[in-house]
């Protein structure tokens, strides 16, 4: 049958709706779906004429998620752009200020934004898919606990970096300040504390999730597996890094697919442009784009949490990497391509990032007063990448000879995953919705699952009152004709008495 | 109880010279991104009081961008609050309203599933954080035009209500007195 082309309505896009629309076929099953998501406008255009070294404050305010994340980013652009490599100490100060801004993103979202899912269970209504829901489930003293871990994740990227929200610390060649021994033992003291924490999450979703039969049912079900290629970014022996090292690509099947230095993403990746989205979808180039389909011939690739485990040989740490073990014994081997595992992925992930703060925070190094080199080569082109909570974060930028920014190109974690995230919602409504399907609001919860398993962050278009993205579901004929709709306003929190 | 207050754009400014006094910690605070034309009207208006305020025993001025869970954290320790923000209702653009945080759904998120303010200052509470009552917390709004385009300055009917909603600031704090 031939597809009818969708129309983008533009006041939908400016009210900052998520809108996914599925086709049916004559017979009522599911054609295609399309995930449409609102986007900014015109960052790359405001870069140029800067200054580079303003890139790390500019660039840590596109988003309110992961400031940190595009903070690292562009201060390991600048070290490329002007040519110098940062003392060990400045290196290994950055890693463990990321190692806090992981455990703390992580946590936020295991029990507020994804873990609900899991937590609260698939039938669960709306209203009670929050925080409020799982603490009442799991207990009253996990939420002090949850709110503890931020702060002091929070308290220590302000002590390290200079501010709360948006640290101002990174430079071209290392950071702007280093730290005492004083500050050395705190660090280290609530290191010690979330590496707790981190293994108390990981017990709680070993309770509430694997010991429930209907959870692995569903994590390994059809409705949520995807075999694409997997990205992360490994150390020199292939184990999982944030912070630094080769991007590696694996394939469906384990087998590594690529190796490469960041620097070199252009080789690698390329961009697709479809009619319906102003968004572009990344795929590896060397495989090719297939359209929205999965499989070794496929070029589309994720870059999640689980992802970087399976494009790693293993974790650096040895409490995470008995959990990576683990995970994978339980769920049959490497790789998991199932999508609703990457949550479990998310807390080995959350554990590591505990361990290798603590890791850091003892090493001798750690307070040593050389923490920056002054750059003194010539500006001219530099790319830099971490990994972000939400995928393979890659800055790229080129300036002319007085550090003027000419060209500025990112790709940021969630964009990444758009492509796969438009084939995890089409594989949920070809499972769920089938001739004589009546759409409710327990079928819509279903598809939304599968892209909230990617934590993905539109975010810089959604957070003007009233925040929340509300999201329309549209079911439509093969002609386009409109079926049925559901939209799903973000809640309205009624008046409670104050106590 | 409801309380919504739209405040016309042709009413005379407030004074925005004379600092009232206070009692108790009270925070005053603007909400947006700097970098996202209206989207940063939060911040213009606190900018704008804040060096009114500064003398203004107990009452802090903040910038912040983050909403949900790091909102709420924001809040931690003070009795009073107003936050100031963006908002898209389809009102004409630069309509200031005051709210009370029981009716408004204030997530300024920046993901598609974050909480909201009030649940998370419901989760807050729970977990035994000094939090001001929502009584006691008040939104000031500034309908925007265009929060989807990066640039430094407020569009014009944005940026000409910039005054406006700082006397509805003041305004609220004269009352708490």
């Amino acid at each position: 049958m031939t597809m009818k082309r969708i129309n983008i309505d533009p006041i939908t896009r400016l009210e900052g709706h998520g809108k996914i629309d599925i086709f049916l076929t004559p017979d009522g099953d599911v054609a295609e779906t399309y995930l449409q998501i609102p986007e900014l406008r015109g960052f790359e255009r405001f870069c140029v004429g800067r200054v580079a070294e303003d890139m790390p404050n500019l660039t840590s305010r596109i988003c309110g998620v992961c400031p940190e994340a595009h903070h690292m980013a562009a201060s390991k652009a600048l070290d490329a752009l002007f040519h110098v490599d940062p003392p060990p100490t400045a290196k290994k100060l950055r890693e463990m200020f990321y190692s806090i801004f992981y455990t703390t993103d992580h946590t936020t979202h295991f029990y507020a934004l994804g873990g609900p899912d899991f937590i609260m269970g698939l039938d669960a209504p709306p209203e009670e898919r929050n925080i409020l829901g799982v603490i009442k489930k799991v207990g009253m003293q996990v939420a002090g606990r949850v709110l503890k871990m931020r702060r002091d994740g929070h308290n220590l990227i302000e002590m390290i970096g200079g501010r709360k929200v948006h640290p101002n610390w990174g430079l071209p060649g290392g950071v702007s300040r280093g730290i005492n021994e004083e500050q050395r033992k705190e660090i280290e003291r609530l290191g010690r504390e979330a590496i707790d924490f981190a293994k108390f999450s990981i017990q709680l979703f070993n309770d509430i999730v694997l010991g429930n039969p209907d959870y692995v049912r569903l994590i390994t079900s059809e409705a949520y597996t995807n075999r694409t290629y997997n990205m992360g970014t490994v150390d020199a022996n292939n184990r999982v890094n944030f912070y630094d090292g080769m991007i590696r690509v694996v394939g469906p099947d384990g087998r590594e697919h690529a190796k490469y230095d960041p620097k070199d993403y252009r080789d690698y990746i390329a961009e697709h442009v479809e009619s319906w989205s102003y968004l572009k979808f990344p795929f590896l180039k060397r495989i090719g784009w297939k359209g929205f389909v999965d499989g070794e011939d496929s070029g589309l690739y994720k870059a999640t949490p689980l992802s970087r485990l399976n494009a790693a040989d293993g974790m650096a740490t040895p409490l995470a990497q008995r959990e990576y073990e683990r995970m994978y014994e339980a769920l049959g081997g490497k790789p998991i391509n199932h999508t609703l595992a990457t949550h479990w992925a998310r807390l080995i992930e959350l554990l590591y990032a505990a361990e290798r703060w603590v890791e850091l925070a003892t090493d001798h190094e750690i307070t040593g007063s050389e923490y920056r080199v002054l750059p003194t080569a010539t500006p001219d082109e530099g790319v830099g990448s971490v990994e972000a909570p939400r995928g393979t974060l890659t800055h790229h930028y080129c300036t002319d000879e007085r550090g003027i920014l000419t060209r500025v190109n990112l790709i940021v974690g969630t964009t990444n995953n758009y492509a796969p995230i438009n084939l995890s919602i089409k594989e949920a409504a070809r499972s769920l919705i089938h001739k004589g399907t009546t759409v409710t609001d327990g079928l819509l919860n279903r598809i939304e699952m599968a892209f909230r398993a990617y934590d993905p962050c539109f975010g810089c278009a959604t957070h003007y009152l009233p925040g929340k993205m509300p999201l329309t579901v549209v079911l439509r004929a093969p002609n386009g004709e409109v079926l049925q709709t559901i939209r799903r306003e973000p809640p309205r929190w009624e008046a409670k008495s104050d106590s | 109880m409801l309380e919504v207050r739209q405040i016309s754009t042709s009413q005379a400014p407030r004074r925005t010279d004379v600092a009232p006094p206070f009692t108790g910690r009270t925070l005053v605070l603007g909400l947006g991104n700097p970098l996202l034309r209206d989207d940063a009207v939060g911040l213009h208006v606190v900018r704008r009081l804040r060096s009114l305020l500064q003398e203004t025993p107990g009452v802090e001025v903040a910038e912040d961008h983050r909403g949900g869970l790091q909102l709420m954290e924001r809040l931690i320790g003070f009795d009073r609050v107003v936050i100031i923000d963006a908002q898209r209702s389809n009102r004409s653009p630069g309509t200031v309203r005051v709210f009370s945080a029981t009716v408004v759904p204030t997530e300024h998120s920046a993901s598609a599933h974050d909480v909201d303010l009030p649940t998370a200052l419901e989760f807050g509470r729970r977990s035994g954080a000094a939090l001001p009552r929502l009584s006691d917390i008040r939104v000031v709004t500034v309908e925007a035009a265009d929060v989807h385009s990066f640039g430094e300055e407020c569009t014009a009917a944005v940026a000409a209500s910039i005054p406006l909603a700082a006397g509805a600031v003041l305004d609220l704090l004269q009352a708490w007195r």
